[in-house]
């Protein structure tokens, strides 16, 4: 039950994470329709992330703060460390001092 | 002169005689006041007819958008509902102009005809950007049906980092396999393909994308996706490899500094 709870929480977070780096890049771009254009295919990776939460305990209410705390590190060396990625190959505009703060945006985000 | 034979005793038509034919969403019709009340649908890489119940929908689709308030300078029909069979979720309907009235529309074709319409409005310009850009839309626009005759044969203009962005969505199905239907692996797989093949400079169609699918995941058939019949640590070591492939190729063009 540990192991499967582990797993779905690393999928949870893999996905809330994606949905992160997509509106990072989506400022880099700049690209003004962009937001409009696609909206909805950044809401995918909320939405998936959300079927998830659904099976993790606990279940109608938020995690414990202890998890949280865990879960926002784990979601922020994610994005930092894809975004990394982008930046090493020679990728300008992107901005990783935006990372915490969108994190911590969204975990005040009533679920 | 056109030859057209009907039985005999047909009542109110004698041999001979001379008769105007016209289809069902026929030529141009006219009304007593000579308006133009429909026109003969365009067809643009449809290469299979389509079925007689299918062009009724889309004659009925295009009443509905010309008897509501916006003012559109074109409706195209694209997407799944023009492949063989009716195995079709939704119509995609891109109305391409200013007009408003998006959400009526939808309502009348859910209510007026009972399938679901997924409309999206776009301004020729954003449209012919689009097109220019994005590997999904000239999927989209490589077999349509129109309302009006049109062209949206543009140059390709390769934006690496926008190719990234729009990469990133099929990422989600290495995560999110499980959570997943057939329908959605199918998506965000043609997605990445897409990609690949838009970066390479090679044509984009339905039937391109399909076979470097069935070729990348050594597939008899497409369905085997669509149905989530899948085999998902065989599926999912390919599609991990080919994306990072592609990866790999927008990262190179990220790198060389092109905007």
């Amino acid at each position: 039950m540990g192991q499967n709870r582990n797993k779905l929480l690393g999928l949870f977070i893999g996905n809330i994470s994606n949905a992160i780096i997509h509106k990072i890049l989506e400022r880099a771009i700049q690209i003004e329709e962009i937001a409009r254009r696609y909206g909805k295919e950044i809401a995918n990776s909320f939405d998936i992330a959300r079927r998830y939460r659904k099976k993790i305990n606990p279940l109608g209410r938020s995690f414990p703060e202890k998890d949280v705390e865990e879960i926002k590190e784990r979601i922020i060396k994610n994005v930092k460390s894809e975004l990394g990625v982008r930046i090493a190959r020679g990728y300008k505009g992107i901005s990783l001092d935006d990372v915490e703060e969108i994190v911590l945006k969204l975990s005040r985000t009533p679920e | 002169m056109d030859q057209i034979y009907i039985p005999k005793n047909r009542e109110g038509l004698g041999i001979g005689e001379y008769v105007i034919v016209r289809g069902v969403l026929g030529g141009e019709v006219r009304s007593e006041g000579e308006e133009i009340k429909s026109r003969r649908p365009f067809f643009y890489g449809v290469e299979e007819k389509i079925e007689g119940i299918k062009m009724r929908i889309i004659g009925e689709i295009f009443r509905i958008v010309d008897e509501s308030e916006g003012k559109y300078e074109n409706v195209i029909i694209t997407g799944s509902f023009l492949d063989r069979g009716f195995g079709f979720n939704d119509v995609d309907i891109l109305l391409v102009g200013q007009g408003g009235g998006v959400e009526k529309i939808k309502k009348k074709i859910e209510s007026g005809i009972g399938i679901k319409g997924h409309v999206i409005l776009m301004g020729r310009e954003e449209l012919i950007k689009g097109v220019a850009s994005d590997p999904l839309y000239l999927l989209m626009l490589s077999r349509f049906v129109a309302r009006k005759r049109t062209s949206y044969n543009v140059k390709r203009k390769i934006n690496y980092k926008l190719l990234d962005f729009y990469l990133l969505k099929s990422k989600v199905l290495l995560s999110g396999f499980d959570e997943l239907n057939g329908n959605e692996k199918y998506y965000l797989t043609r997605n990445m393909v897409a990609i690949n093949l838009f970066v390479r400079g090679a044509k984009i169609g339905v039937e391109e994308i399909n076979s470097m699918i069935k070729k990348i995941f050594e597939l008899g058939a497409i369905e085997k996706i669509k149905e989530n019949m899948i085999d998902k640590k065989d599926f999912l070591k390919k599609y991990k490899k080919f994306y990072d492939e592609t990866f790999e190729l927008v990262m190179r063009g990220v790198g060389d500094g092109t905007k």
